[in-house]
């Protein structure tokens, strides 16, 4: 079984990992522990986003709800305020980005993590994320809207 | 060494309509016609695109500057798919994360951020274009 799912449209293709969960807006999470996750952005996030100038992530020890701004970010496109999807503590932030945030458009689900987070209420948070297979069809739709709009 | 009469091609991005690519063309007109232009040849990637063969031998026989837009590379990759060789390239991309200040914004016309970016670009790129008269190539390679 392949470790992505993907989707093609027009000239871009779209990957998304298997073993995550993900919000409809585009942040993967991935457990490691009982009470602890690695976050990031999906391929589609980071694809459509563009090209990153700037990102600045949330400190470790800032405490966050689900909704909470995570990080903001900034591309050759745009300027954008990324959610945590799960509360709870930051334990860890990818400082690598700190020089090289183009590493995020390179690996999103790789080396282009974002922050590790000691889980606040996990399986609460959980039930409100996506699996791969639903988050590629909420994707999709939003790919399609997309081009719509062009 | 080669002395100073190296002539250097500078092509910068086609980006149409993408305020990165005005930027590439913006440094690239303010390097060839104000800061060197005795040492300097501009010619648009789209006389490569074309094949037009004025433009094909230059890039052949001079030293090449590439100023892209984007990490498509589409100017250095221009080139080398049009056989030339490329002494020195650079993204403005990584300029404008040396100079967060000089935010660029616009498309037809730039903003002061973006008109002081691609000068700061320019000036950066007079310096390559300065050592590979001097010496025929820049000291960081054809990836510095």
């Amino acid at each position: 079984m392949s470790e992505f799912l993907e989707t093609t449209a027009d000239k871009f293709t779209f990957r998304v990992a298997m073993g995550r969960s993900y919000s409809p807006e585009g942040v993967w999470v991935q457990p490691e522990t009982a009470h602890r996750v690695r976050v990031g952005l999906t391929d589609f996030l980071q694809q459509r986003s563009g090209d990153l100038a700037f990102l600045s992530v949330k400190s470790p020890g800032t405490r966050l709800q689900a909704g909470d701004e995570l990080a903001e970010l900034e591309t050759v496109k745009v300027n954008l305020a990324v959610h945590t999807p799960v509360g709870g503590t930051i334990l860890e932030v990818n400082k690598a980005l700190d020089l090289t945030p183009e590493v995020v458009n390179k690996d999103p689900y790789g080396e282009g993590w974002l922050a590790v987070i000691e889980t606040a209420s996990w399986e609460v948070d959980r039930a409100k994320l996506l699996d791969a297979h639903a988050y590629l069809s909420v994707m999709q739709s939003q790919v399609e809207q997309e081009i719509r709009n062009r | 060494m080669t002395g100073d009469t190296t002539q250097v091609v500078v092509i910068p991005c086609s980006g149409i309509g993408k305020t990165y690519g005005t930027v590439s063309r913006e440094a690239a007109y303010d390097l060839c016609e104000d800061l060197r232009p005795e040492g300097t040849m501009l010619v648009a990637v789209a006389k490569l695109v074309m094949g037009e063969e004025q433009a094909r031998e230059r890039i052949r026989t001079c030293p090449v500057v590439t100023i892209d837009g984007c990490k498509l590379m589409c100017a250095s990759k221009l080139v080398t798919l049009s056989g030339g060789r490329v002494a020195h390239e650079v993204a403005v991309l990584d300029v404008y994360r040396r100079h967060k200040e000089l935010k660029p914004e616009g498309i037809e016309e730039l903003n002061e951020g973006g008109r002081k970016l691609a000068r700061v670009l320019a000036e950066e790129v007079a310096g390559v274009v300065d050592e590979i008269r001097r010496t025929g190539a820049p000291s960081g390679g054809p990836h510095a």
